[in-house]
């Protein structure tokens, strides 16, 4: 062991959520640690966002032998994002091994790196609505929500504001607006599209995708380097504008700007350590990841934001005697109740009539979103909760060279858009189940002597039921507005794992007894501890989570830096 | 964490700074094997086939066409740099049998440029027409071809009129209006 050192407050992880968690308890004035478990990306050095297409040989891939020996478990999940210029972005599948529980697949796609998976997420941002904190307590479902809606209205619009998302005012009581900056506009195709499947099926709405992208920067956007988005569709990559949202683009300059932010960079969490006679987290214990040097930090508060996988992997190798099943554990909840949204159903097909549109830009995320009308607005279903479709239409005209012909009209062809392709693809709500966990593999350890992740996870009827009514949805929706050539290729769920969306191993509710956090995500074992990436999620709903990972670390920072100056923990 | 640099001056020590024109500077970036280089990967009559074919499919008009861009080069470099051991058998199988089937009525490399033009029109058309089968091994080299060309900065700049930083998004341009993407 090297050294103590005292800091406010210690936030483990530095992604979505850690990043908002930092910036909110340094500009509370607390001194902050940040403990990230890879190394520092530097935009200037690191980001290949400003390479022209000529200057990525192999069209930017990865070589095939190197996916099969480094990448097989994460390249299979996101080749559209993992590329020969920025794989580094993601971890190496033969260095950060996991196991599967017989009979069932996880991918736990991630990168190690300051800010995490901020970099290279996809960017669709959606509030929760009333009914998804409600849902679990009409139904009869896991446990209630410990919060409503109303009670983080505040936060997300602190933190929208702060975030910056192009998205259209609709009213949707469901699907509540966020504080907007510009939509980015639907093409001819996407306007088409709405206006017939609105009229066909009067419950549903169309509406632009709704993306955390500059399009209007506000002074204090701009004040953090932030400029509008310059549609070059290049984010996996980074942004050398900040355009969109990352920890790397705001939330850490935010936080380094007070003054109170300390960085630590290839420091891997391995356990926390608790004082019986306090009923507190004592120290956190790291290993470099370099030097695999062990040293231990002390602070007053910790926030676990290390995802959450990482957070209750975390919990469970913090063993003791007051907690010898993990600590924050005695509900036995950690690690249970792991769930993903679910992909695998869709539809595309050609809408004629449109041969003489074409776009200017690459649209850099998402074009249309379909939020969920199932058990809302339409009640007829054969299953509960629902599913939402992000989608979007482009022209086909540059087919990868798939289209008849050679010589001067071939080549010539690519000048053309081509027939218009519109293609939609649900993502559906998992239901909780809490033989769906996360546990500690009892003999096999990484490099650093961290026990691997065992993952156990199946989908339920449920999902394989809406899933196939979200195909024939799709389809309906596509025939209604007059597409042809309509394809929809049979259910196929993704993996869990592969929305990369993974929530709800440490859940917050009001007993003790059945879930880890109280609302306020405080562990209700150990009062200065907060776990505020995805851990918390007492259900999935099915929009896209990290507005609310950050919405609830923004109100928790806020309530432990109160709990603070009041000197209650 | 490894940066592009690092990146680059790794592929040039793996081929041997031979065929790897690479600048670590702002200077555009070719990790193609060079017009007139032996192929690393094939060989010069399988070289002398690519770039048949794929001035045949993209040729040279008001714009550059695939031989001036080097898409013969690119592929090969696709092959010996990203290609693992069965794509690079499929591919080669299926340049024999590009050839195989445009040399029944005599030596395609000996044909004149109409002849050969109407006879890989004739097999292009076949391989449309069904859709898959012996002729996928043609529409995966087309689709080299076409995006090896757009990949170069010829291809990219000059024909498709690639543009780095659009700047502002227009979700509805009518196509007369030749403006880059």
């Amino acid at each position: 062991m090297a050294e103590a050192t005292q800091f406010d407050a210690i936030v483990v992880g530095s992604g979505m959520s850690g990043g908002m968690s930092a910036k909110e308890l340094c500009e509370r004035g607390l001194r902050v640690l940040v403990l990230e478990r890879g190394p520092e990306i530097v935009p200037e050095r690191d980001y290949s966002d400003n390479l022209a297409p000529w200057q990525s040989p192999n069209f930017d891939n990865v070589s095939q032998d190197e996916i099969a020996q480094r990448y097989f478990r994460q390249y299979p999940g996101v080749p559209y994002a993992l590329k020969e210029s920025n794989k580094d972005f993601w971890v190496r599948d033969d260095v950060h091994d996991y196991v599967e529980a017989e009979g069932t697949r996880y991918e736990w796609l991630r990168g190690y790196h300051t800010a995490g998976r901020s970099i290279m997420w996809s960017r669709q941002t959606y509030r929760l609505g009333p009914q998804d904190f409600e849902e679990n307590q009409r139904e009869g479902v896991a446990i209630d929500w410990p919060v409503r809606y109303e009670d983080i209205v505040p936060w997300y619009e602190k933190v929208e504001t702060f975030v910056g998302i192009a998205g259209s005012e609709e009213g949707l009581g469901h699907l509540p607006d966020s504080v907007f900056q510009p939509p980015f506009e639907l093409t001819a195709v996407e306007k088409a599209f709405k206006q017939r499947v609105e009229t066909s099926f009067p419950g549903r709405n169309v509406i632009p995708a709704r993306v955390a992208h500059l399009t209007d920067a506000t002074e204090e956007q701009r004040s953090l380097g932030r400029s509008n988005c310059q549609l070059r569709n290049r984010c996996h990559h980074g942004c050398s504008f900040r355009a969109y949202f990352s920890s790397l683009n705001a939330t850490l300059p935010a936080a380094g700007r007070t003054g109170n932010l300390t960085m630590a960079h290839n420091a891997i969490v391995q356990s926390l350590e608790y004082d019986p006679e306090s009923n507190r987290v004592s120290g956190v214990r790291v290993v470099d990841a370099e030097t695999s040097e062990a040293r231990t930090y002390t602070s007053r508060i910790v926030f676990l934001n290390a995802s959450a996988i990482a957070s209750a992997l975390i919990l469970l190798q913090s063993q003791s005697e007051s907690f010898p099943t993990g600590l924050a554990n005695r509900s036995d909840q950690v690690g249970r109740n792991l769930m993903d949204h679910v992909s695998g159903a869709g539809a595309a097909g050609i809408m004629r009539g449109f041969d003489d549109r074409k776009v200017f830009g690459r649209r850099p995320s998402g074009g249309i979103y379909i939020p969920r009308y199932a058990n809302i607005t339409e009640t007829d279903k054969p299953y509960t909760r629902g599913f939402g479709y992000q989608g979007g239409a482009s022209p086909l005209g540059h087919a990868n060279g798939q289209i008849p012909g050679i010589g001067r009209q071939f080549k010539e062809s690519h000048r053309r858009p081509g027939p218009w392709r519109i293609s939609i693809g649900a993502f559906g709500e998992q239901l909780p189940n809490p033989d769906n966990r996360v546990t500690l593999h009892p003999t096999r350890a990484d490099r650093w002597g961290n026990p691997l992740p065992v993952f156990e996870v199946r989908y339920s009827r449920n999902e394989e039921i809406m899933l196939e009514e979200a195909r024939k949805d799709a389809i309906a929706m596509l025939e209604a507005a007059g597409c042809e050539e309509i394809t929809s290729s049979p259910v196929n769920l993704t993996n869990p794992g592969n929305r990369i969306h993974e929530m709800g191993s440490a859940r917050m509710g009001r007993d003790p007894e059945s879930s880890v956090l109280n609302g306020w995500c405080q562990a209700h074992d150990v009062p200065n501890l907060f776990i505020t990436d995805g851990a918390f999620m007492v259900s999935a709903a099915c929009q896209n989570p990290s507005l609310t990972y950050m919405a609830f670390s923004a109100r928790a920072a806020n309530h432990a830096a109160d709990l603070l100056a009041e000197g209650i923990v | 964490m490894k940066t592009r640099r690092d990146f680059l001056r790794e592929l040039i020590v793996s081929v041997g700074g031979v065929s790897a024109l690479a600048a670590c500077g702002d200077a555009p970036v070719v990790v193609a094997t060079a017009t007139g280089e032996p192929g690393r990967f094939h060989t010069a009559e399988e070289m002398e086939l690519m770039a048949r074919l794929s001035e045949l499919i993209i040729p040279r008009t008001e714009t550059p066409g695939a031989i001036d861009v080097n898409v013969p080069g690119y592929i090969d470099g696709l092959m010996a740099d990203w290609a693992s051991e069965e794509t690079r058998g499929a591919h080669r199988r299926a340049l024999g049998e590009i050839e195989r089937r445009l040399s029944a009525n005599g030596s395609f490399p000996a044909l004149d440029d109409a002849q050969a033009e109407s006879l890989l029109a004739e097999l292009d058309r076949a391989a449309f027409a069904e859709a898959a089968g012996e002729l996928g091994g043609y529409r995966t080299f087309k689709g080299y071809v076409t995006r090896s060309y757009f990949a170069t900065e010829g291809g990219a700049r000059e024909e498709l009129q690639w543009i780095a930083v659009p700047g502002r998004w227009d979700p509805d341009v009518l196509v007369s209006d030749r403006q880059g993407v």
